[in-house]
């Protein structure tokens, strides 16, 4: 009993803390993954082998980790070593792509081909968004295109913040679409044991209904406010300088992405594991990088590695102590065992908790509630799984801090005078997120139960 | 006369922005107040009312940040302002600037020469109810809404404590001899620094 109530208030405290913003967010995981160490998996369990188990080390050295031949590998409980490899090989890749203009580039080309005309630059940078959220992660996809919105937004006077929150929701659904899109689809994909194409082939096709749908709808809730007629500049007058510095980096990083792209979309058939694909997409990007290597590797966002670490270890203790199979039997025992309403707690609650909390510590506390689920209920587990991706990734567009996205989006903006409030900001998008959930919903509904 | 910028901090009624005013006027060098928003408000195209009403503020409500970014509006105005101080100062302007926790903003800066100038309350609230025609209860509310605003957006960004005399230069009683008064001992104060120190 003591070691539950251990696990239950520090990871309370935990989430206290991330909600609070004090403090940086991989010292408080981190902290508190030190405090399940002593308090939950020695004072509480007195379990060497608990710990062992949580920090799953032991994996990395076993051939399955790397190459899963025969079928999907899958983590069971513990450290998801493989979603930080592979984070932080993608990290060094995305890195490079940036240090070469890629993203520069490609946002002005765009820019280019529709013409520098505001509305189909509105159109054209929300699929972008999305595109590029479902291979690359969304703070990157967004720092770029905000960047380059402003920047197109004064040279044709037009507004960027209907723009840039548009980009935001839709580097969020992208973001859902694949099991890279998103952090959440990664724990999810490699817990669970599901490929790329599973997840293209599910979360992948309800967010391509949904992004028709939410293009739709912010094309005509948001293109009168884009422009004044007033403002409208001659596109035969615009010069906009699109320069690749360097040829040689600016091939090769594409060429790393494509590589990237590829072996993650064949990664079922190939068995090699996202670990491995992290770390030979690196080792590419490092070693065509010649002395900027120390330079990218310098640029890895380690915080948020290290923060993954501690979560895993907080979540680990929840786990190890069977409490996250109470919180299964009870959504069990208030849906009645009913599918239909199982998959509507999972949704919401999943959409409502992220849109407040970080969706990362959420999905993965979920993982082991919804495995439990399948377990004890019948319901199968792959429909749940791609319930929480979609809850938990669309839920966070839902206010200014339910996604990191979000948060970099309204910064770059605010940081160029443009503010977007909380009001301004849920205005718009609240009630985007609620039809794409809605729209979700039924898709699940009637596809899989 | 080389570069030289002065920040005042002060409490609400104290007179400090009157008292930067003069000394900006004195030395005729440009007051930077809530009008570093309004150029950037200018160049966008937006109401500069929007921008206004967030600054000289510790953020509200849930905010998050990911690897350096607010989601708080009320963080990227400030830092806005922080990067227009810092970016007036590498220019080599000399100027007055008021608030916006300048003092810390610059605490490296040799340039810098830093003023905190508190009231007595029955003079602030004095001199609250002449400026905005309120009574003394109403005054007094005012006051004590917008020093407990200032000073937690002082706390949060800054090193030392809103009005702590050991993050100033000068500490001065706008009370004792009145707004122009002070303003004036001030000027002749700073003056005869500048002059010792080009010696």
């Amino acid at each position: 009993m003591l070691a539950e109530i251990f696990a239950v208030l520090i990871f309370v405290t935990m989430f206290g803390f991330i909600v609070w913003d004090r403090f940086p967010k991989h010292y408080v995981t981190l902290g508190c993954g030190a405090l399940t160490s002593i308090f939950v998996f020695g004072i509480g369990m007195h379990s060497v082998k608990a710990f062992v188990d949580t920090i799953a080390v032991g994996g990395i050295f076993k051939k399955d980790f790397w190459y899963a031949a025969s079928e999907a590998s899958e983590q069971t409980s513990g450290v998801n070593w493989a979603t930080i490899i592979f984070l932080w090989g993608m990290m060094i890749m995305v890195e490079g792509m940036a240090e070469a203009g890629f993203f520069d580039w490609l946002c002005l080309k765009i820019a280019k081909l529709a013409h520098y005309e505001p509305v189909r630059i509105f159109v054209a940078f929300m699929v972008l968004s999305s595109v590029l959220a479902m291979f690359i992660d969304s703070i990157t996809v967004i720092l770029f295109l905000a960047a380059v919105t402003i920047r197109l937004a004064r040279t044709l006077k037009f507004n960027p913040v209907p723009v840039i929150m548009a980009e935001i929701f839709c580097a969020n659904l992208g973001g859902s679409a694949t099991m890279c899109g998103d952090p959440p689809n990664i724990i999810i994909g490699t817990s669970l044991g599901y490929s790329f194409s599973d997840f293209v082939l599910n979360t992948g096709a309800i967010g391509a209904v949904s992004l028709v749908i939410i293009i739709i709808y912010f094309y005509f809730t948001m293109r009168n406010r884009l422009q004044d007629p007033a403002d409208k500049v001659d596109s035969s007058t615009i010069d906009v300088e699109i320069r690749i510095d360097n040829m040689k980096e600016f091939l090769t990083s594409t060429i790393i992405f494509l590589i990237a792209v590829a072996l993650l979309v064949t990664h079922a058939m190939t068995g090699l594991t996202v670990a491995f694909i992290g770390v030979f997409i690196a080792a590419i990007t490092l070693i065509t990088a010649g002395r900027k290597a120390i330079t990218l590797l310098k640029r890895v966002d380690y915080p948020t590695l290290l923060f993954f670490i501690g979560l895993f270890i907080v979540v680990g203790g929840l786990e190890q102590t069977g409490i996250l199979e109470i919180i299964a039997e009870f959504i069990a025992k208030v849906s009645g065992g009913n599918a239909f309403v199982m998959i509507a707690i999972i949704l919401w609650v999943s959409a409502i908790a992220s849109a407040f909390i970080d969706n990362i510590p959420f999905s993965a506390t979920m993982i082991p509630v919804i495995r439990t689920l399948a377990a004890t209920t019948g319901v199968d587990l792959s429909t749940m799984a791609w319930t929480l991706a979609i809850g938990t990734d669309i839920g966070g567009s839902m206010t200014p801090i339910g996604a990191s996205a979000n948060v970099v989006g309204i910064s770059t903006a605010g940081k160029e005078g443009y503010p977007i409030s909380w009001g301004t900001y849920c205005k718009e998008l609240v009630p985007g997120t609620i039809i794409v959930l809605v729209v979700s919903m039924i898709s699940i509904y009637i596809r899989y139960l | 006369m080389g570069q030289f910028i002065i920040s005042v901090g002060r409490e609400y009624g104290s007179g400090g922005h009157e008292i930067a005013s003069i000394l900006s006027e004195r030395f005729n060098i440009p007051m930077y107040d809530r009008n570093m928003l309004d150029q950037m408000a200018e160049k966008n195209g937006i109401d500069s009312e929007e921008l206004h009403k967030h600054e000289e503020m510790k953020h509200q409500g849930l905010h998050r940040t990911v690897r350096g970014h607010s989601s708080s509006v009320q963080d990227t105005i400030a830092q806005l302002q922080f990067d227009f101080i810092r970016e007036k100062a590498a220019s080599g302007e000399s100027f007055v600037v008021v608030g916006r926790c300048a003092e810390n903003v610059l605490r490296d800066n040799p340039a810098l020469i830093s003023i905190f100038v508190r009231g007595d309350e029955a003079a602030k609230t004095e001199r609250i109810c002449r400026l905005y025609k309120l009574n003394k209860l109403e005054a007094k509310a005012k006051m004590f809404r917008h020093d407990k605003k200032r000073k937690a957006y002082h706390n949060y960004y800054s090193k030392m404590k809103w009005g702590d005399s050991r993050g100033y230069d000068f500490c001065v009683n706008s009370s004792l001899m009145g707004v122009e008064a002070t303003a004036e001992a001030l000027y002749k104060m700073i003056s005869e620094f500048l002059k010792s120190k080009e010696k």
